[in-house]
């Protein structure tokens, strides 16, 4: 069960959680239900008389092959960004716990990106990755069109998995090192002793026994992927969900119908959907949680 | 002590030098550039090593940019956001954690459901009822009493508008809840024969031992808060409570001019800078927080 | 509670640092004014509240650029729905249907009547007014900064290519384009997918309709016609010339832009606005040689009027009576001869009305360098009274259809995509967005 609870008061609760409660109705609960009146009729822009249409607007949005476009980008987006931030993260942590002189300067430094925002870090790489100037025109001045994000839909979307990736890789490397440092010393030491090599023991014995920390960085950084702050914010500051449609990810897309095109309706329905599917994944992951911190 | 031959340890070295080029080359990238001329920013190849250039380049991004206003704008907003989050969650996490009612479980819900959807994906609900968010008292109090009452608080313009509704999740409490569950029975067990209440607990003695916790928290919400992008987007039609996030699209080179990179560049590494100063210094707390309560 | 607290707090902070910055003048009535250009264009706009400021001492207009047409369009609707709007707003061209049916505003004839101006509205160019006007011709908001789509060439560049006619027909473009190439020159002719040259102002030159109902002038149950006129052949026109690298594809994504394109002398020839008039002029190298012309045309095509761009200013409504006497002051301010001209001359946006053109005209400010050419736009815009055709576009949801294209030029010119196939798409598309728009404003009449 959860923690056994030892204060007795009934108000005393209520009062400490009242603050929080209040807001999250009124900043969370209140503009779900609210956003349902858009959801079911045609907001016009300036507001005013809406019609109900009943299930039109998710029709449409279903039978829209650019918003399939846009799921399948935001997938795309969120699993390489997670493999590749995860990688990248695992590597860097393994090679860390040697514990080589000069190592703890280099943990210090590989968290840093992290404190970067999405869109300022886009600026940066649109200079630093840009076709024509920075480090890419080198390259492209002996193979043209090797790199271009203008053109390829694909070259967009390594582009903004790659700011992706480069901002997280800190954070995952903070987790899986601290995972790395509570294995039993004594584990790898046996290896060792079997005569199994570095890179034997960190694929046998280390990475296994993180098996927990690396489940739980997969959710964060799946759902960082797919919703978080930085997605819209990198897309937003690159590409504009361009080349036709390339990188056009899901909440880029709400963003855009909604404010661009003035369809708060199609836009709204769009959200409703997205709300609720993040809540049925958090609710089931959260059931797991529990469950592993409980029987651990 | 597991044994050390030279060349694992050569080949983690270059792992590691490796990391430190994908991580930190960018910055030194920005660095670089930031601190050079309009010509040498655009020479093919691309020079690495800076310049002496950087003041002047800052001082063009920052009045190009008006980062002077933005920048108090953000400090205000990150503070803000910070402290808010801080507190709030603190106390929601005590009233789940170490209370029993019957209301604990609805608590409970209501606050986690929310913990994976930022802002980003909630924007057009929140910009729904932005304009007028007293709405829902309206309509409660002219259902209960029958008066129409026009009090009206819309969230355009103001350091309300851009904070609270991102207070208003559940990352924080989340991690209080853990960092108290961690906690022995015995302590809030042995606070309770000593005959001090539930309040003293919680400010004698678990504000003290989450401060860890806390520090981790400060640098999540500091980071999370001077980062935001989409919301000041939508909120802010004033220029005065322009933030250094809405400044980005103004540091970019103009349309119709020259390709002054390195002043868009100095001004995103003045963007880029308080965050990372709080994520550096308070990186040890930070650091220990998260992984603590992580499991 | 904790909020109003707060939010004292913060008000009062704010309170302090706005009255500390300087004397505040309580008698004179303030009212904001919105506008979404920026850089060069919009310190201008400064200029002119500046100017307005300091002759009058009853109001004082607060001008804020919003950093672009479309964000002050959606900024003003997230003003107007939590009632902060602004008194004045610009909206650009494509956002004119979209206001016009949101009753959000205060139609410009009735504004100055009410607040004893005349105007002399039969004074504006047609092909101007009737862009922002009533079926009865009646305006509901001020042109302000209008403009149309030239074409530049380098001068220079043609006669090294030994080019000895000026580019007037597609044909001849076409022949230009060879030549320069043979002469090495990489970028013959510059374009992007910026629809307004290459759809809107091309199809009413030709006399081709984007959508039936006169363009939308006629009803909200206009449909999209623009995959199924002239304009197909062009745009595989213009994808045979860039398959022989003769057009070239230059986007601000791409790294520049066609207007840097051409004055860095990338690219020889470009399509875009006569706003565009000044900054190249001053962008270009001393002493290169450039012209401007209208749009060229294909070989036998009777030449229409072309479509004025730009933006008009709406006034807002739902303000207070004394900001409506300030913005009408405003407008009329910026209606004088001198305003006129003086705009005119700072930016290169086009006079819009007769005896402003003609002032400048027998000024003799058309006659030398530097704005020698831009009279060539109003010779464009008034070339033949407007049309079904040339009237303008009166189309909802107007940004979104003009993505929807954009997006289908560029997967021809990026991604090869098949030219009839792409357009046919957009069209359909587009038609799914004006049905929508049709469903949204039901009931409501264009009138």
């Amino acid at each position: 069960m959860e923690k056994r609870s030892v204060f007795n008061s009934w108000w005393l609760p209520i009062l400490f959680a009242l603050p929080q409660i209040l807001l999250i109705l009124l900043f969370f609960y209140w503009p779900a239900i609210a956003v349902m009146k858009w959801a079911f009729t045609l907001e016009p822009p300036f507001g005013g008389a809406a019609e109900f249409v009943g299930l039109t607007n998710f029709k449409e949005v279903f039978a829209d092959p650019f918003y399939w476009k846009s799921v399948a980008v935001s997938l795309i987006f969120a699993l390489c960004g997670t493999f590749f931030t995860i990688l990248v993260g695992l590597v860097l942590a393994i090679a860390v716990d040697r514990q080589l002189p000069g190592s703890g300067l280099f943990r210090f430094l590989y968290i840093l990106p992290y404190a970067i925002a999405g869109p300022a870090a886009g600026m940066a790489f649109r200079f630093i990755l840009s076709p024509e100037r920075g480090l890419m025109a080198s390259v492209n001045a002996a193979f043209p069109d090797f790199w271009n994000p203008a053109k390829y839909g694909t070259h967009a979307l390594v582009l903004v998995i790659v700011i992706f990736a480069w901002k997280w890789a800190g954070y995952t490397f903070i987790f899986l090192l601290a995972g790395l440092q509570s294995v039993p010393r004594s584990l790898a030491e046996a290896a060792a002793m079997d005569g199994a090599g570095p890179i034997r023991r960190a694929v046998d014995i280390q990475v296994p026994l993180l098996a927990p920390t690396l489940f739980f960085l997969l959710v964060i950084m799946m759902t960082e992927g797919f919703v978080g702050s930085d997605t819209f914010g990198i897309v937003h500051s690159t590409t504009g969900g361009g080349p036709n449609h390339g990188t056009e990810v899901m909440v880029f897309r709400i963003v855009d119908e909604a404010f661009k095109g003035l369809n708060y309706s199609g836009a709204s329905a769009q959200s409703i959907v997205l709300i609720g599917l993040i809540m049925i994944f958090t609710f089931i992951q959260f059931r797991f949680i529990e469950k592993r911190v409980h029987y651990k | 002590m597991i044994q050390r031959t030279p060349i694992a340890d050569a080949f983690t070295y270059v792992l590691m030098v490796l990391g430190f080029i994908l991580l930190i080359g960018p910055f030194i990238v920005i660095l670089a550039g930031a601190s050079q001329t309009l010509q040498q920013i655009n020479s093919v190849p691309f020079h690495f090593l800076p310049q002496d250039r950087f003041l002047e380049n800052a001082s063009a991004a920052w009045s190009r940019a008006n980062l002077g206003t933005a920048m108090t704008n953000s400090l205000i907003m990150a503070c803000l956001v910070t402290f808010g989050k801080v507190a709030l969650s603190a106390c929601t996490a005590f009233a789940i954690v170490f209370f029993r009612t019957p209301l604990k479980h609805l608590f409970f819900w209501m606050v986690f459901i929310t913990l994976m959807l930022p802002l980003e994906v909630r924007v057009v609900p929140t910009y729904a009822v932005a304009a007028d968010l007293f709405e829902p008292f309206r309509l409660l109090i002219s259902a209960l009493t029958g008066t129409e009452i026009s009090v009206e608080w819309n969230l355009l313009n103001s350091y309300a508008g851009l904070t609270l509704p991102l207070i208003a999740t559940a990352t924080g409490t989340f991690l209080y809840r853990q960092f108290f569950m961690t906690l022995p029975d015995e302590l809030a067990e042995a606070a309770r024969m000593d005959g001090s209440g539930p309040v003293r607990f919680f400010v004698d003695m678990l504000m003290p031992l989450s401060r860890t916790n806390m520090l981790a928290l400060t640098t999540i919400m500091f980071v999370y808060g001077w980062n935001q992008y989409l919301w000041p987007l939508l909120m802010i039609t004033d220029p005065t409570y322009k933030t250094t996030m809405m400044s980005l699209g103004a540091l970019l080179p103009s349309e119709n001019s020259l390709p002054d990179w390195n002043v868009t560049l100095a001004g995103s590494l003045i963007i880029m800078a308080p965050p990372l100063i709080v994520v550096a210094v308070l990186q040890r707390w930070f650091v220990r927080g998260l992984v603590a309560t992580e499991k | 509670m904790k909020i109003t607290v707060l939010q004292s707090v913060l008000a009062s902070l704010l309170a302090a640092t706005a009255f500390g910055a300087g004397p505040v003048y309580a008698e004179k009535t303030k009212f904001e004014f919105w506008y979404g250009l920026s850089g060069d264009l919009g310190e201008r706009v400064q200029d002119a509240c500046k100017k307005f400021n300091d002759m009058q001492a009853d109001y004082e207009i607060i001008c804020t650029s919003q950093n672009g047409y479309d964000t002050t369009l959606q900024n003003t609707i997230a003003a107007y729905r939590a009632k902060k709007q602004p008194a004045i707003t610009q909206i650009y061209d494509a956002g004119t249907l979209d206001m016009m049916l949101s009753g959000a505003f205060v139609p410009a004839k009735k504004l100055m009547a009410d607040n004893g101006y005349t105007i002399e509205w039969a004074n504006y160019f047609g092909g101007i007014a009737n862009y922002y006007a009533t079926a009865a011709g009646e305006l509901n908001s001020f042109p302000f900064n209008s403009s149309t789509a030239m074409f530049y060439y380098n001068v220079d560049a043609f006669q090294k290519a030994g080019i000895d006619f000026k580019p007037e027909t597609w044909e001849q473009v076409d022949e230009a384009a060879r030549k320069l190439k043979a002469a090495g020159f990489e970028c013959p002719l510059g374009f992007n997918f910026d629809t307004w040259q290459m759809m809107e102002q091309f199809s009413a030159i030709h006399n081709q309709p984007i959508a039936t109902k006169g363009n939308g002038y006629k009803g909200l149950d206009a449909e999209l016609v623009f995959n199924k006129t002239k304009f197909v052949d062009h745009v595989k026109f213009f994808k045979k010339m860039a398959d022989e690298k003769l057009f070239v594809v230059k986007t601000k994504q791409l790294g520049m832009d066609i207007v840097p394109a051409f004055t860095s002398q990338t690219c020889q020839m470009i399509q875009t606005s006569i706003a565009d008039h000044g900054t190249i002029g001053k962008s270009l190298p001393e002493g290169v040689k450039w012209e401007v012309a209208m749009l060229p045309v294909w070989k036998g095509t009777e030449r229409q009027n072309s479509l004025v761009g730009g933006a008009s200013l709406w006034v807002m409504a739902g303000r207070p009576e004394a900001e409506y006497k300030g913005a009408a002051a405003f407008l009329n301010f910026l209606a004088t001869p001198e305003m006129a001209q003086w705009w005119s001359t700072v930016t290169g946006y086009i006079p819009v009305t007769k005896t402003g053109f003609d002032a400048m005209k027998a000024k003799g400010f058309y006659d030398n360098a530097p704005y020698k050419g831009r009279e060539l736009a109003i010779a464009s815009l008034t070339y033949t009274p407007t049309s079904e055709n040339t009237r303008g576009i009166r189309l909802g949801g107007f940004t979104q259809i003009r993505k929807e294209i954009s997006t289908a030029l560029e997967a021809i010119f990026m991604q090869n995509a098949d030219v009839q196939a792409e357009l046919d798409q957009a069209a359909d598309r587009s038609n799914a967005v004006l049905r929508r728009f049709e469903k949204t404003y039901a009931g409501q009449k264009l009138n």
